[in-house]
């Protein structure tokens, strides 16, 4: 049996994930008055994404970018904080909060101007309005993690959350796993409200290297757990029909593409776009990366790949700017490769490529406070569907979620949560997992998972109405194989197995999805439904799970202003 | 696989396996000592290496994850 805590935790507000969002959520519930727990599953000290840190933070001040909002608010719109796929309402609702988040973290400590005023650089196009604050956020999360502890939050790390309790409708609580010991324990929580901040759901889809499931552009720790959560609770969902691509060095998959000052550049060193020609500066880059990030894979498919970063007329001063920048971005492990196999940039280019869907920037669907569809549910971040902003949509979404469950847990009762019988059910799966004596390692579904999504609900590929129905079908298939013969030796493998299932359930709300939008948009490609439907423009699709498992969508407009 | 620790200066605080991202390092407690439990699923970011409080561990980069750079062809170019 699986071993579970007497004492059920309680609080006002949970926290699910301690990065960026989560943690500025603790903050600012617990400063407004909240009893607030976080539950992160690893520490917050170096956690998810922005464990080893961060260095552009998208930010509008007025004394610098003029009074006018909205000439930012369109910029963003054309580079990778916009796009089609964001209410514009909430990106002008963000833009509005990123100056009070960046003067927060310079109250916690947090290096905002490591030349002694604000530098903005790089994710733009030459010539237009920078609005990514360069910054050094090698300390953000020790920072953050203290003015959380400052604030009064209680942090409870090596707790994962794997299910949010629904009662009449609203927030009851949670079901988690303490895996801070070789022995899981399951841990019932008791709250009004939660916020998901659990991250992109990476590991859905192989990557580059398929044989090393962990070699991934973000932490590898984030599976997209929130997504399915926040879906099997009842949440509504966005987006998560159509995939997302990225784009960085190969085969040492890591993010950042923004802090490389080069060129993309085909074999004999030539721009593949007009966007910089001539020597790269530290303010621009090449936003190559950003705004056609599939160019790796069109020019290798075409016939004029492969495409490098090309840095090779970089000075000396530019790449130790670059190291250091770098080290701020918290890919340090990239110069240190350099280093240690004496790659020189300014001789070598270094070859880039497509990273496959990563189930970034789609997910919940939130409103101008950071709440979802559910009552008492909030969510930030990566794991957010329809607002972007990356680590300072995170920032800004976590610190609005954290002042609205502030005030709304004082407007609701706590709920009992045992006899909920999702709790009966978890405990009856956790267990047998965890007793069975020989059964499936988690890794033998997780490679299969992959397999699945990449061949039948494909980002880089065509979809059909017949890939996605036997999708579904084998989606099925493996959650029952999975019910039936995955064990774990311990709470690491045993947090593994349960992160697979997880991703099980989102691979199967991308297929039905994907099988529901019949036509071809963005990265959202059907063999069968090759036209652009134009009555769907500006249309984005929401799905959610009724209580009896159903799906639903439906297509709502895109907000406009 | 990755990180490498240098025995001679760990002294099994077991802070690097507390605050992995990954949590692929682990204490054995019994027997005090870091083990390098999970190194297929490091993920190379080096908070185990920064943190450190002794310098005891630095990273190894697998061929798996190797790096593709090519000089520019200048006779392309031409």
């Amino acid at each position: 049996m699986i071993k579970v805590r007497d004492k059920i935790e309680c609080c006002d507000f949970l926290v699910v994930g301690g990065g960026m969002g989560g943690l500025e959520a603790a903050i600012a519930a617990a400063s407004g008055g909240a009893d607030v727990i976080v539950a992160e599953k690893h520490n917050t000290l170096r956690s998810g994404c922005g464990a080893n840190g961060n260095d552009h933070f998208l930010c509008y001040i007025p004394e610098i970018h003029g009074e006018d909002m909205e000439l930012v608010l369109r910029e963003v719109g054309n580079t990778l904080d916009g796009g089609p796929w964001v209410d514009i309402d909430l990106t002008r609702v963000l833009l509005q909060h990123t100056k009070e988040v960046v003067d927060r973290w310079e109250s916690y400590g947090i290096n905002m101007r490591p030349t002694g005023k604000y530098v903005f650089e790089g994710h733009s196009l030459p010539g237009q309005q920078l609005y990514h604050l360069k910054f050094d956020g090698k300390k953000q999360k020790g920072c953050l993690t203290q003015a959380a502890k400052d604030a009064g939050a209680r942090l409870m790390n090596h707790v994962l959350i794997n299910e949010i309790l629904v009662k009449d409708g609203r927030v009851a609580g949670a079901i988690g796993v303490d895996i801070s010991e070789e022995e899981p324990e399951m841990v019932l929580f008791q709250c009004k409200a939660a916020i998901l901040c659990a991250g992109m759901g990476l590991r859905l889809y192989p990557q580059q290297n398929p044989t090393y499931m962990f070699n991934l552009p973000g932490c590898p720790a984030d599976v997209g757990s929130g997504h399915s959560m926040a879906l099997r609770a009842g949440a509504k969902l966005v987006n998560i029909d159509i995939p997302n691509v990225h784009a960085g060095p190969k085969y040492f998959m890591r993010g950042g593409k923004g802090t490389w000052i080069g060129i993309s550049s085909t074999i004999d060193g030539k721009p593949v776009t007009p966007y910089v020609t001539g020597k790269p500066s530290r303010a621009t880059g090449d936003v190559t990366a950003d705004v056609w990030p599939s160019v790796y894979l069109d020019k290798m498919l075409d016939g004029t790949g492969p495409v490098f970063m090309n840095c090779t007329e970089l000075d000396d001063d530019d790449v130790e700017y670059m190291r250091w920048a770098f080290d701020c971005e918290g890919i340090g492990s990239i110069f240190e490769y350099f280093d240690q196999r004496g790659i020189d940039i300014q001789k070598e280019m270094i070859e880039f490529g497509v990273f496959n869907c990563t189930m970034n920037n789609v997910g919940v669907e939130i409103n101008e406070k950071a709440e979802s569809s559910l009552p008492g549910l909030y969510a930030a971040g990566n794991q957010v569907g329809n607002v972007r902003g990356n680590l300072a949509g995170a920032a800004v979404f976590g610190m609005l979620a954290g002042r609205s469950a502030a005030e709304y847990v004082k407007t609701v009762a706590h709920q009992s949560i045992e006899d909920i019988p999702l709790v009966e059910e978890k405990k009856a799966l956790f267990s047998a997992i965890w007793d069975r004596v020989d059964g499936a390692h988690w890794k033998e579904p997780a490679s299969t998972l992959q397999q699945i999504m990449n061949d039948y609900a494909p980002a880089l590929k065509p979809r059909t109405e017949n890939l996605f129905r036997v999708c579904i079908k084998y989606l099925a298939d493996l959650k029952k194989l999975c019910y039936t013969e995955l064990m774990a030796e311990n709470s690491h493998e045993f947090m593994r197995c349960l992160e697979v299932l997880d991703q099980i359930d989102l691979g199967e709300a991308v297929a039905v999805t994907g099988r529901h939008r019949k036509e071809s948009r963005g990265r959202h490609q059907r063999a069968d439904y090759k036209f652009t439907d134009l009555t769907l423009n500006n249309k984005f699709m929401v799905v959610h799970k009724d209580g009896a498992g159903e799906y639903h969508m439906e297509y709502r407009p895109r907000h406009m202003r | 696989m990755p990180p490498i620790i240098d025995r001679n200066k760990c002294v099994a605080c077991g802070f690097c396996a507390e605050i992995c991202p990954v949590d692929c390092l682990y204490l054995d407690k019994a027997a005090k000592k870091l083990i390098v439990r999970y190194g297929d699923e490091c993920w190379h970011c080096g908070a185990c290496k920064q943190d450190c409080p002794k310098g005891a561990i630095t990273m190894r980069y697998p061929l798996s994850h190797m790096m593709l750079s090519f000089p520019p062809d200048k006779e392309v170019a031409k």
